[in-house]
C-alpha cells in the first residue's frame, strides 16, 4: 500500500506541490517566529551577562512598582546604604549605581535620536570601581568633569556623534549640552554592542539627570576572592535584613527574562497569524484531497476490485498526506531558518545588538513536523475515508463524479458544529475558562467551518447567479458559462472560497472593532478635553515630561487663561475585588528572586491613574454627568468613572486601598464619578496626592491642556507656546484635533502591521483557488478541448477562467464580510456594554469597499497560472480526449 | 481518383503527409493523401484502425498540422491562417460531430446548439435554426440538460450544433460509435436529411460499413494512403472491399 501510495504522489506531484507550498508557508512562518524570538532571548540573556559580568551580587529596595510588561521600579535607596554595604564582610567593592530611562538623546541632525519602538535609553553612572566598571572605554576616556559624558559606540554612530562632539541631551529638568569625551561597548575589548542607547555621566550629574539626587537605583556588589555569589548574597542580607540582595547572575537572568517576557507576548501575538495561516491551509488540504479521491475513483475502485481493504486505501491517503506534510514542513522549516536569519539581521541593525546565528533546534524540529504532518494527515482524513467508500462495482461502471450536494446529514451535523462553535466563542469572549482567546479562538473556527462547508456550498448557486448580475458581460456565452462552472460543484467552491473566507472575516472584524474604537477615543477624547491646545511629550514613556520650569513658563503666559497639567503614574489598586482577580489571573512570582526582604506589597491590580490639579482641572476637561460634590476632591481622594466604580462595587464615600511604592498602602477617598471617558487612566487623584505617593520618576507633567484668555488669537497663544518648547525635542503643542488624530496614529501603525500579518492567510487562500481551479480544469480537460473545437478562442478561454475565479473570490469574500459583520456586532456589544455612551459601532465603507475590490483582482491573480496552463492546453489532445 | 479541385470542393487535402516521432519511431500517419469532398454530399471515411482515418480528419479540420502537404477549407488554405483565424474558421465553417461528450453539461440543449455563434457574438439564423431543430427532432428537448438526454438525443443536439452556423462542412468522428443500432441508424438518417434536404457537407469517420452505407461515397485508408473509393455503397459492398484491403 505504501508504495501505491508513493507512486501516486510522483504521478500527481505537481497537484501536490501547491498543497505542499500552503503547509510550507504557515511552517516557515511559524518556526521563523519561534526560531527569531529564541535567539532574540538568548541574545539580550547574553547582553544583560555581559552588562553585569562585574556583579557579584545586587542590593535594592523590596519596594517596588508594577510598570506592567514585567518591568518593575524599585525605590531607590540613599547613598548612605552603599557605604554600609561595602561594610559588610566579604564586600570586596560596592557601588551606587544609577539605572534610569527617563532622558532622551538628541541626534546631531536636532531629532530625537531615541525612539519609542526601539531600543531604550538609559542614564547610567560612571564606575570608579574598577570591579564593577562594565564594558570598556574604546576611544576617548571616561567622563570627569559636570559637562561631560560617555556614549556606546552604536548609538553615538547612528546619532551621528563623535568623540569631541557637543551632544544634548532632554530630560525632566530640561535639555543640557554635554562634551562627548569617550565611547564605550560591551565585552573586556569594549566590542560588544550595547543594546541600549547608554549614556554615562559623572554620578552627580547622572543623579540630576534621573532626579535621583544623592540616591541610588540599587547598589553593585563585588565579592571577596573566593567567595560565592550566593554566599555574598547571603552575607549582605544576615546584615541588613531590610534589603533585597540578588546575586549577580540572578539579576542578569531578571533583566534578560523582563525583556523575554515582551519578546514571548508579541511572539505569541505573530504565532497566532501563522496558525490563522495554517487553518486556511487545512481548508485547501481538505479541498485537494477531496478533488483528488474524486478523481481517482475509478482507480481506486480497482484497488477494491482486486482486494485492497477499506482501510488500506485510507492508509494509502493517508500515507500520501503525510508524505506531503513531512516535505512540506521540512521545507517550511529551512524557509523559517532563512526567514529568521534575515529578520534576526534587521534586528541588530535596529538595537545594535550582536544577535547569534539562527539554528533550527529540536523543538523547531518538533513544531514543524508535529503541526504540520498533524495539520495535513487531520484535514485530509474525511477525504481520505470518502475515498475508501468507494464500490468495487464503479471501477467497471462509468465514474460518476460526485455533484458535491449538501446531504441532510451534513445539514445537522453542521447545525451542531455551528451551534457548539458559537457557545465556545461567546464563553471564550466572557473569559470563562482557562484560556479565553484559545477558546474563543475555536470556536470561531468551528463557527467558520460550519459556515464554510454547510451553509456555503446551499447558498453558492443563488450567490454566484445573483452576483453574476453585477457582471458587465452577464449574457455573454463565456461569462454563462464561467458561472456554470463556479457552481458545478458547491461544495468545492464553497470550500475554496472558504480559505479566502477567512482572512477577509478576520481583516473585515478587525477594520470594524479598529475603526469604531477609534472613533469612540477621539469623539470621547473630543468631548471631554475642553482645550485650545494641547502640550505634551510626543514619545510616552513613563519617566520622562515636560520640564517643571516651561510649565511655569506656559502657566505664566499672558495668553494663556488655564493650563492645567496631568501626570501618570502606577499604582497597585488592593481591595477585596482587586485581590480575588490578581488571585485568579496572575500568574507573577513576585519577590521569588533574591534573598533578604522581599516586597511588602500586597496583592492587587496593577493599574495606571493620573494625577490632575481640582483647581484647573474642571476647567480643561469635561467630566460629563458627576455624581457626588466635585469640591470633595481634594488631596486624599480619587475620582473614577462611573462604570469602572461599578464594576468594582465602589460607593462615593468608601475608602479604597491604594499601594505605592514609595509611601506603601494608602487609602483614598471615592470623591465623584463621571461618565465621560477621559485618557487611558483608570481614575484620578489630585496632583498633591500623587506628588505625595509616587516615586519621583513619575512627578512629572505628560502634558498640559491650554485654554486661551478671551480675545486673544489663536495663532498668537500657538506662537507663544511654540516659543516656550523650541529648545525641547520631545515636547509638542497640537490643537485638539491634532492632538487626539496622534493619539490615534499608533493605532494605524498595529492595524498596519495585522493587515500585513494577515495577508499570509490571504496569500495561501489565493493558492488554494488557483489548485482547485487548476484541478477543475484538468478534470474539464474534454470539455474544454470541445470548446475550442468548436470556435472558443484561447483568449475567450482564458476569461471564462478568470471570470470564475473572481467569482469564486467574490463569493469567498462577500460571506468573509458578512460573517466579519456579524463577529464584529457581537464583540461590540459586549464592549459597549462595558462603556456605555462611548463605543459607538462604526463600518469602515472605504476600507471594506478596497477588501471587495482587493478580492476581486486577487481572484485575477489566482487564475493566472490555471488560465495560462488551460489556453496552453493542446486543443488535438484535448479532443483526442473525447 | 478524382481531380481535386479548390473551385468546386467544401475541403479536401493535397499530398497531405503527417510524421510523427522521428528516426526510427517514426510513424507516417498519412503517407501522401489527395482527397476532396465535394459540396452538399455526405462522404464517409473507412479504414481499419491505425489507417490514419482519423488523423487525416483532424488535419482538414485544422486541430492538427501537416509534416508536408496542404489542406483546404472552401478557399482557404488552412496553413495560411494564424491560430486566431483558425478557431474562428471552425467556429464559423466547421461543424464537429465527436463520438461522445459532445456537449458542455452545463448548458442545456438549445445553449449547446447555439454555442458557436454565442462565442461569436451572433445571433442565429432564427430560420433556418428552427429548420434544423425540427429535422433532428428536437424542438421538445431543447430545454433540457444534456444529463437528461438520451446517447441518441444527445448526439443529434451535436450534430444540431455543427449544422447550426451553416457551415462549410460538418466533420463527423464516429458519431455512431457510442450508441445502440436503433439510435444510430436514426442518427444516421437525421444526417442524410441534412444533406439532402438542407443543401450540407458532412464527412464522417468510421468503421461501421452499416454508418458507411448512408454516405453517397466512401474513402478508404490503409497505412496512411488512399486505397479506394465506391460511389453509392451498400454495406455488403463495403464489408467485401474491408476485408479485400485487409488481406
Amino acid at each position: 500500500m505504501f508504495r501505491v501510495a508513493l507512486k501516486d504522489i510522483l504521478a500527481r506531484k505537481r497537484r501536490l506541490v501547491t498543497t505542499g507550498l500552503a503547509i510550507l508557508l504557515g511552517i516557515a512562518f511559524l518556526t521563523g517566529t519561534q526560531m527569531l524570538s529564541q535567539t532574540l532571548k538568548g541574545s539580550i540573556s547574553a547582553v544583560f551577562d555581559d552588562a553585569y559580568a562585574g556583579y557579584d551580587a545586587v542590593v535594592r529596595s523590596p519596594k517596588e512598582q508594577d510598570l506592567g510588561f514585567g518591568q518593575r521600579v524599585h525605590v531607590p535607596l540613599p547613598a548612605s546604604t552603599v557605604d554600609e554595604v561595602r561594610s559588610v564582610a566579604g564586600v570586596a567593592a560596592a557601588s551606587g549605581i544609577v539605572e534610569s530611562a527617563n532622558a532622551k538623546l538628541i541626534g546631531a541632525d536636532g531629532k530625537v535620536a531615541s525612539s519609542s519602538f526601539g531600543p531604550p535609553t538609559i542614564i547610567y553612572n560612571w564606575q570608579e570601581e574598577r570591579l564593577l566598571r562594565t564594558g570598556k572605554v574604546t576611544e576617548g576616556r571616561e567622563p570627569k568633569a559636570d559637562n561631560e559624558m560617555v556614549l556606546d559606540f552604536g548609538s553615538a554612530a547612528k546619532a551621528g556623534y563623535r568623540v569631541g562632539d557637543k551632544v544634548k541631551i532632554t530630560a525632566n529638568s530640561g535639555t543640557q549640552t554635554f562634551k562627548l569625551v569617550g565611547l564605550v561597548g560591551l565585552g573586556t575589548d569594549g566590542k560588544t554592542p550595547t543594546g541600549a542607547t547608554t549614556l554615562i555621566f559623572p554620578t552627580a550629574v547622572a543623579q540630576e539627570l534621573a532626579d535621583l539626587t544623592g540616591k541610588f537605583n540599587y547598589i553593585a556588589v563585588a565579592g571577596d576572592e573566593g567567595l560565592s555569589q550566593e554566599a555574598l548574597a547571603s552575607a549582605i542580607a544576615g546584615a541588613r535584613p531590610e534589603l533585597q540582595v540578588l546575586t549577580g547572575a540572578e539579576f542578569a537572568k531578571e533583566n534578560a527574562d523582563s525583556v523575554g517576557q515582551v519578546i514571548d507576548i508579541l511572539a505569541t501575538f505573530v504565532t497566532v497569524f501563522g496558525y490563522i495561516a495554517l487553518f486556511v491551509a487545512a481548508f485547501i488540504i481538505y479541498n485537494t484531497f477531496s478533488i483528488l479521491v474524486a478523481q481517482r475513483t475509478r482507480e481506486t475502485a480497482l484497488l477494491r476490485a482486486v482486494g485492497a481493504h477499506r482501510r488500506q486505501i485510507v492508509l494509502a491517503n493517508l500515507i500520501e498526506a503525510a508524505f506531503v506534510g513531512f516535505v512540506a514542513s521540512i521545507l517550511g522549516l529551512l524557509v523559517g531558518t532563512g526567514l529568521a536569519s534575515v529578520l534576526r539581521r534587521g534586528v541588530s541593525a535596529i538595537f545594535s545588538m550582536s544577535t547569534s546565528q539562527t539554528l533550527p533546534g529540536v523543538n523547531n524540529i518538533t513544531t514543524a513536523l508535529g503541526v504540520g504532518v498533524g495539520v495535513t494527515v487531520i484535514s485530509s482524513f474525511v477525504p481520505s475515508y470518502k475515498a475508501s467508500r468507494v464500490p468495487p462495482i464503479a471501477a467497471l461502471s462509468e465514474a460518476t463524479l460526485d455533484r458535491g450536494i449538501v446531504s441532510f446529514k451534513r445539514i445537522v451535523v453542521g447545525s451542531g458544529v455551528l451551534l457548539v462553535g458559537a457557545a465556545l466563542a461567546v464563553a471564550g469572549f466572557a473569559e470563562l475558562g482557562p484560556n479565553p482567546l484559545l477558546i474563543f479562538g475555536a470556536g470561531a473556527a468551528l463557527v467558520l467551518i460550519a459556515v464554510s462547508l454547510v451553509l456555503a456550498p446551499i447558498i453558492v448557486g443563488p450567490a454566484i447567479r445573483f452576483l453574476g448580475l453585477f457582471s458587465p458581460w452577464r449574457r455573454s456565452v463565456v461569462s454563462r458559462l464561467s458561472r456554470a462552472n463556479a457552481i458545478r460543484n458547491p461544495r468545492r467552491t464553497a470550500s475554496t472560497a472558504a480559505a479566502l473566507t477567512i482572512g477577509v472575516t478576520l481583516v473585515t472584524l478587525i477594520a470594524i472593532i479598529a475603526s469604531s474604537i477609534k472613533a469612540s477615543v477621539s469623539d470621547a477624547a473630543t468631548e471631554a478635553i475642553k482645550a485650545d491646545f494641547i502640550v505634551s511629550v510626543d514619545t510616552f514613556s513613563l519617566g520622562s515630561g515636560i520640564p517643571p520650569e516651561t510649565v511655569k513658563e506656559i502657566q505664566a503666559l499672558d495668553s494663556v487663561a488655564v493650563a492645567s497639567p496631568m501626570r501618570f503614574g502606577p499604582v497597585r489598586i488592593t481591595d477585596a475585588y482587586a485581590r480575588k482577580h490578581a488571585a485568579s489571573s496572575s500568574s507573577d512570582d513576585t519577590g521569588q528572586l533574591g534573598v533578604g526582604a522581599t516586597s511588602d506589597a500586597p496583592p492587587g491590580e496593577d493599574t495606571l491613574i493620573s494625577g490632575i490639579d481640582p483647581k484647573t482641572a474642571f476647567e480643561s476637561v469635561n467630566f460629563g454627568k458627576i455624581s457626588g460634590n466635585p469640591a470633595d476632591f481634594v488631596d486624599g481622594t480619587l475620582a473614577v468613572s462611573k462604570v469602572f466604580a461599578e464594576e468594582r462595587g465602589w460607593k462615593l464615600g468608601d475608602e479604597i486601598p491604594l499601594y505605592f511604592a514609595q509611601t506603601g498602602e494608602q487609602k483614598l477617598r471615592v470623591a465623584f464619578f463621571y461618565t465621560n471617558f477621559i485618557g487611558s487612566a483608570s481614575f484620578h487623584i489630585p496632583i498633591e496626592t500623587f506628588n505625595k505617593n509616587m516615586l519621583k520618576m513619575f512627578d512629572v507633567d505628560y502634558l498640559l491642556t491650554v485654554q486661551a484668555k478671551d480675545g486673544v488669537p489663536l495663532a498668537q497663544v500657538r506662537k507663544e507656546l511654540d516659543s516656550a518648547v523650541k529648545d525641547l525635542p520631545t515636547v509638542t503643542v497640537q490643537d485638539l484635533g491634532e492632538y487626539v488624530k496622534s493619539q490615534t496614529a499608533p493605532f494605524d501603525t498595529f492595524l498596519a502591521i495585522v493587515y500585513a500579518l494577515l495577508m499570509l492567510a490571504v496569500i495561501i487562500a489565493l493558492i488554494g483557488i488557483a489548485n482547485t481551479l487548476s484541478l477543475s480544469i484538468l478534470e474539464r480537460t474534454r470539455e474544454l478541448g470541445l470548446l475550442r473545437a468548436v470556435g472558443m478562442s484561447k483568449r475567450q478561454l482564458r476569461r471564462s477562467v478568470f471570470a470564475e475565479s473572481v467569482l469564486i473570490s467574490v463569493f469567498g469574500t462577500a460571506i468573509g464580510l458578512v460573517l466579519g459583520l456579524v463577529f464584529s456586532a457581537a464583540i461590540s456589544t459586549v464592549i459597549a456594554a462595558d462603556n456605555p455612551d462611548i463605543f459607538q459601532y462604526t463600518v469602515p465603507v472605504p476600507t471594506l469597499v478596497v477588501v471587495v475590490i482587493g478580492a476581486m483582482f486577487a481572484g485575477v491573480l489566482a487564475a493566472v497560472v490555471p488560465a495560462w496552463r488551460t489556453a496552453k492546453m493542446q486543443v488535438l489532445e484535448a479532443v483526442s480526449a473525447l | 481518383m478524382s481531380q481535386t479541385s479548390i473551385d468546386t470542393a467544401a475541403a479536401g487535402a493535397i499530398d497531405a503527409v503527417k510524421i510523427y516521432g522521428e528516426d526510427d519511431t517514426e510513424v507516417r500517419a498519412l503517407d501522401g493523401v489527395t482527397v476532396s469532398f465535394e459540396r452538399g454530399r455526405f462522404t464517409a471515411i473507412m479504414g481499419p484502425s491505425g489507417s490514419g482515418k482519423s488523423t487525416l480528419m483532424h488535419c482538414l479540420a485544422g486541430l492538427d498540422t501537416l509534416t508536408s502537404g496542404r489542406v483546404f477549407i472552401a478557399d482557404t488554405y488552412l496553413d495560411t491562417l494564424s491560430e486566431s483565424q483558425l478557431t474562428e474558421m471552425r467556429r464559423d465553417q466547421i461543424g464537429f460531430v465527436f463520438q461522445a461528450f459532445n456537449l458542455i453539461p452545463t448548458l442545456s440543449a438549445l445553449e449547446n446548439i447555439t454555442l458557436p455563434m454565442d462565442l461569436a457574438g451572433r445571433k442565429p439564423d432564427q430560420d433556418w435554426l428552427d429548420q434544423v431543430v425540427d429535422i433532428l427532432g428536437l424542438r421538445p428537448r431543447l430545454t433540457h440538460r444534456p444529463s437528461e438526454l438520451s446517447g441518441g438525443q444527445q448526439q443529434r443536439v451535436a450534430v444540431a450544433r455543427a449544422l447550426a452556423t451553416q457551415p462549410q462542412i460538418v466533420f463527423a468522428d464516429e458519431p455512431t460509435g457510442n450508441l445502440d443500432s436503433r439510435s444510430g441508424t436514426d442518427l444516421l438518417e437525421f444526417m442524410r436529411h441534412a444533406v439532402d434536404d438542407l443543401g450540407q457537407t458532412i464527412v464522417m469517420v468510421t468503421h461501421d460499413p452499416t454508418a458507411a452505407a448512408h454516405a453517397d461515397r466512401v474513402v478508404f485508408l490503409a497505412d496512411g494512403q488512399i486505397r479506394d473509393e465506391m460511389i453509392e455503397p451498400t454495406a455488403e459492398r463495403v464489408l467485401d472491399l474491408m476485408k479485400q484491403l485487409g488481406d
